[in-house]
């Protein structure tokens, strides 16, 4: 019997795990994948928005501003690094100069303090970002807007959480949840667990688990956002980018990542689940044309990626937090600002729902780090040469482009084990490069299959497919 | 050691340098022996991560851990990458069983792991007809290969030897407009294009593999270019040189697919022994300043290498080009300013197969410019 199950490893589940294990709580996670926040924390904008655009007095309002303002400490704690570089959003017209001055109100409405927001002439506003567009003729500057490196911030907290106790399991989808005596039975990936209180954090298959419990009362529709992702050799911008938001939401932004490439999109699109990781010749066009309004020198023979994120959007288009049967939080359409509104959201629901059951203090001896890895290109040469004598795997360069090391990718023996090729090239970075691991894939295969003792031909890629179809006789 | 060559199991290799026949691991181990024979020191496991103007290097082992060295010349062979899946215009999922050919060869003339059974191929460049060949040899299926331009990218004789022997289709003028599947790539669906390379609607073909291999251009490695402030050619994708193949960087040379993009590996060979001699002679101090010619692609010529001559008495001068398109019945002039210098007559010029000519030093040395051009009889 556990405390507490928690449904799904995304950023909103693992820092609910976290939070939970502040607390003298057996705490168990339910991942259906391989690995964990592989769905909408894998492939979003990763912008700590500062809380100016959410609709006043709803939810993503409450829980964005808050979340802004926990990132920079809880960055701090889990050694996830974190941009802070500000974000601009411009106009380019006289009509949007009107959307910016009622955002800019909005911004007020919402809490954010004086210092947080202002309003610039295009002249200051290139101080901060010389790449605008020529036809940005006005900006609203937001200082406190950052960037964060999503599943990183995910995979830290439920280390984190880990190392204070709680407990993990993937490959194990939750596949039906009944009420028992003393709470809930939740049949997961053929195992059958007991808990006394449940969280569904199972992004857009929240409503599909709520459902398992109570009537419908909340759908989930895929929104798909394409973007393209070039190279980290040539930035394009200092500072997240903003069009002045339309009847789409937020609009296509340029984004500078925490590994110094350039992210342009997303796109803003109702689909079905099945299509929802697809890019499209229309969408990436999308991208395309509308970027070149408001910055310009966009290096389109850089791009060294393209790909699609799902946003999980609820029927409401508020985001849902709610018990809704003792002991059983739903949290459904936690889209964007979600990443940024995850620490805050976890706070609430822990602080307020949750540990009211179980009346307990927090403990004495929960630790809030989680231990730094080492940055090999952070260091001086010496100081790299003392790591490489401790271990000769930090001199071994699996991968050129990012220059990750063998030791790098011991991560597989870290408390969150990276089991699958497509997350050693999201998670560390092997293959993240500008060859997109044409050079490094086999001998990332080689060093998995070895330190997690199975076949290469069980390596998988990505949840239920694998690298390698056969091996030749020669190889047998 | 041998770079690519270590993974090119087929034979091909070496018929200009020792005309013979070799595979692309013995055509290295040739030369892996002169070295040894040598007695020159070398590195393997090590990478290098910085160059700097002044010709110092840091590189990284297990071993030694990272090291800083400064050479008195230094000379670029870093090769060439593929073009990947990002690069190119890829609609659809991102599924397993996508990548470059380069890559599926390394897995099978390797270790002898097989990425995929039913397999198509993007882009008719030489690696990817290689693998069409490969792969078919060791089981698997390949059900065509297809390539956005009318003519293909590949050796002709591997269009002969890796295709058309084992039956399997190319379709020109065809690119991949969706891939489907979101674990596991399930199918691809082709189309014809048109003038303006764009899809044309009604042309569409579906085929269920498990497997895109895509051959769709190598790029010089330059990585390590930028902090050194070498100046790149936009053509070429790698550094600019001259003669001697000397970057714009005193003592910094460059030769190979580090430089230009080849498809034989002879000519490599005799770039890297020119860089190689030159910045021996760099070393010793031989080598002087002198004005520069510069060399100019006229029409139908793509790029030239190297990008300028030294006016002053050397070896003859190889010129090394593309054409844009496929000629036929052609003459390629070279001009020196405005006269004719040479004019050589050609029956077929393809851009996938790199054309050399042979220049005497003294007969441009009074010139500022020389231009190579295709003139269509
Ligand atoms: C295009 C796009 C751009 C965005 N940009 C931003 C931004 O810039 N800033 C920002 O703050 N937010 C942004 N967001 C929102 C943010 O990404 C999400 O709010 C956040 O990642 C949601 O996290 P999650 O944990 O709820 O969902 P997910 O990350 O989807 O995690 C859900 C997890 O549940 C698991 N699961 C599902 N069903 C089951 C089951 N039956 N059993 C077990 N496990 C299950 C899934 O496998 C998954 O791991 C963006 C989103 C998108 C898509
Ligand atoms: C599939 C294929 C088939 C071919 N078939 C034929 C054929 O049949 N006949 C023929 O004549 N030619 C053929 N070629 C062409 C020829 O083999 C190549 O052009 C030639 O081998 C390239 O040699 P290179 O030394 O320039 O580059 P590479 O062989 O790529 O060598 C570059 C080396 O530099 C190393 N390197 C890169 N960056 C760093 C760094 N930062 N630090 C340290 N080391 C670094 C790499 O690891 C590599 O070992 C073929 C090529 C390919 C790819």
């Amino acid at each position: 019997m556990y405390d507490v199950i928690i449904i799904g490893s995304g950023v909103v589940g693992a820092l609910h795990a976290r939070e939970l294990s502040k607390y003298p709580l057996s705490i168990l996670v339910l991942e259906k994948n391989n690995d964990v926040s592989m769905e909408a924390t894998l492939a979003n904008s990763a912008v700590v928005h500062s809380g100016h655009d959410p609709k006043p007095g709803s939810l993503k309002a409450k829980f964005n501003l808050l979340g802004n303002r926990m990132y920079r400490q809880l960055s701090k704690e889990l050694h996830v690094p974190l941009l802070e570089c500000g974000g601009l959003v411009v106009a380019t017209s006289p009509e949007e100069e009107q959307v910016l001055d009622g955002l800019f109100e909005r911004a007020g409405v919402n809490g954010l303090l004086e210092n947080e927001y202002q309003m610039l002439t295009r002249e200051e506003a290139l101080i901060l970002e010389p790449n605008l567009s020529d036809q940005v003729s006005k900006a609203m500057s937001l200082p406190t807007t950052a960037v964060t490196f999503p599943w990183e911030m995910a995979i830290a907290g439920l280390e984190n959480a880990i190392n204070n106790g709680a407990q993990l399991l993937m490959n194990h989808e939750v596949t039906d949840i009944t009420r028992s005596e003393h709470g809930f039975v939740v049949h997961a990936g053929g195992d059958v667990f007991e808990a006394k209180a449940i969280i569904n954090s199972a992004g857009a298959y929240s409503a599909h688990i709520s459902e398992m419990l109570h009537p419908k009362f909340f759908t989930i529709t895929p929104r798909r956002g394409e973007y393209f992702v070039t190279d980290n050799r040539f930035p394009i911008v200092q500072t997240v980018v903003y069009p002045a938001p339309g009847k789409k939401g937020k609009g296509i932004l340029a984004t500078p990542m925490v590994h110094g490439n350039t992210l342009l999109g997303p796109t803003s699109n109702f689909v079905d689940f099945d299509a929802q990781h697809q890019t499209t010749p229309e969408g990436l066009n999308e991208v395309r044309n509308n970027i070149t309004k408001t910055i310009k020198h966009v290096p389109f023979d850089k791009i060294i990626r393209s790909f699609a994120g799902s946003r999980p959007t609820a029927d409401a288009g508020d985001f849902i937090i709610e018990e809704t049967s003792p002991g059983f939080v739903n949290l459904g359409g936690i889209e964007s600002p979600g990443l940024t509104a995850a620490p805050a959201i976890a706070k609430y629901v822990v602080e307020e729902l949750v540990i009211p059951r179980f009346s307990v203090l927090p403990k004495s001896d929960f630790d809030p780090i989680r231990k730094k890895r080492v940055k090999m290109h952070e260091l001086t040469i010496n100081e790299r040469n003392e790591h490489i004598k401790d271990n000769a795997k930090y001199g071994h360069i699996v991968c050129r482009c990012e220059t990750v090391t063998e030791a790098d990718l011991d991560a597989i023996h870290r408390p969150v084990r990276a089991r699958s090729h497509g997350r050693d090239q999201t998670a560390y970075r092997a293959g993240a490069g500008r060859c997109q691991g044409a050079f490094c894939s086999l001998e990332v295969l080689k060093i998995l299959s070895r330190e997690l003792n199975i076949d290469p031909i069980d390596v998988e890629y990505k949840p239920r497919s694998f690298v390698l179809a056969a091996k030749t006789k020669g190889a047998q | 050691m041998g770079g690519i060559l270590q993974q090119c199991i087929h034979s091909g290799f070496g018929v200009e340098m020792f005309k013979e026949d070799l595979t692309g691991p013995e055509y290295a181990e040739r030369y892996i022996e002169k070295m040894q024979l040598a007695g020159l020191e070398f590195r393997t496991n090590s990478l290098v991560t910085e160059l700097h103007e002044d010709r110092t290097l840091v590189y990284t082992n297990p071993i030694e851990g990272y090291v800083e060295v400064q050479g008195k010349a230094v000379i670029l062979t870093m090769g060439c990458f593929e073009r990947t899946p990002g690069q190119i215009n890829l609609y659809g999922d991102r599924p397993a069983g996508i990548m470059t050919a380069g890559t599926a060869q390394s897995f099978l003339n390797k270790d002898g792991f097989l990425v995929g059974k039913r397999v198509f191929i993007l882009g008719s460049g030489d690696i990817g007809l290689i693998m069409a060949r490969r792969m078919t040899l060791e089981g698997a299926e390949v059900l065509g290969v297809a390539e956005l331009n009318p003519y293909s990218s590949g050796l002709a004789r591997n269009i002969v030897q890796c295709l058309d022997d084992f039956d399997i289709p190319l379709y020109l003028s065809h690119t991949v407009i969706q891939v489907i599947g979101s674990s596991r790539l399930e199918s691809i669906i082709i189309a014809e294009v048109d003038e303006q390379k764009q899809p044309i609607p009604g042309t569409e073909k579906t085929f269920e593999v498990d497997t895109l291999l895509l051959s769709v251009g190598l790029i010089p490695d330059r990585h390590l270019t930028a902090q050194a402030g070498i100046k790149l050619h936009p053509r070429t994708g790698g550094p600019i040189v001259n003669n001697r193949y000397e970057t714009n960087v005193p003592g910094i040379f460059a030769a190979g697919n580090g430089l230009h993009v080849h498809d034989l590996v002879d000519w490599v060979s005799l770039e890297g022994e020119r860089a190689g001699e030159s910045a021996a002679r760099y070393v010793q101090g031989e080598l002087t300043d002198a004005e520069l010619i510069s060399t100019e692609p006229g029409n139908g010529i793509i790029y030239v290498v190297p990008h300028y001559v030294l006016k002053q008495v050397d070896e003859d001068v190889r010129f090394y080009f593309r054409v844009d398109n496929v000629y036929k019945n052609v003459k390629v002039n070279i001009y020196k300013d405005d006269e004719l210098l040479k004019s050589l007559k050609k029956n077929v010029m393809v851009p996938a197969e790199m054309e050399m000519i042979k220049v005497a030093n003294q007969d441009i040395l009074d010139a500022s410019r020389v231009r190579i051009e295709v003139e269509v009889l």
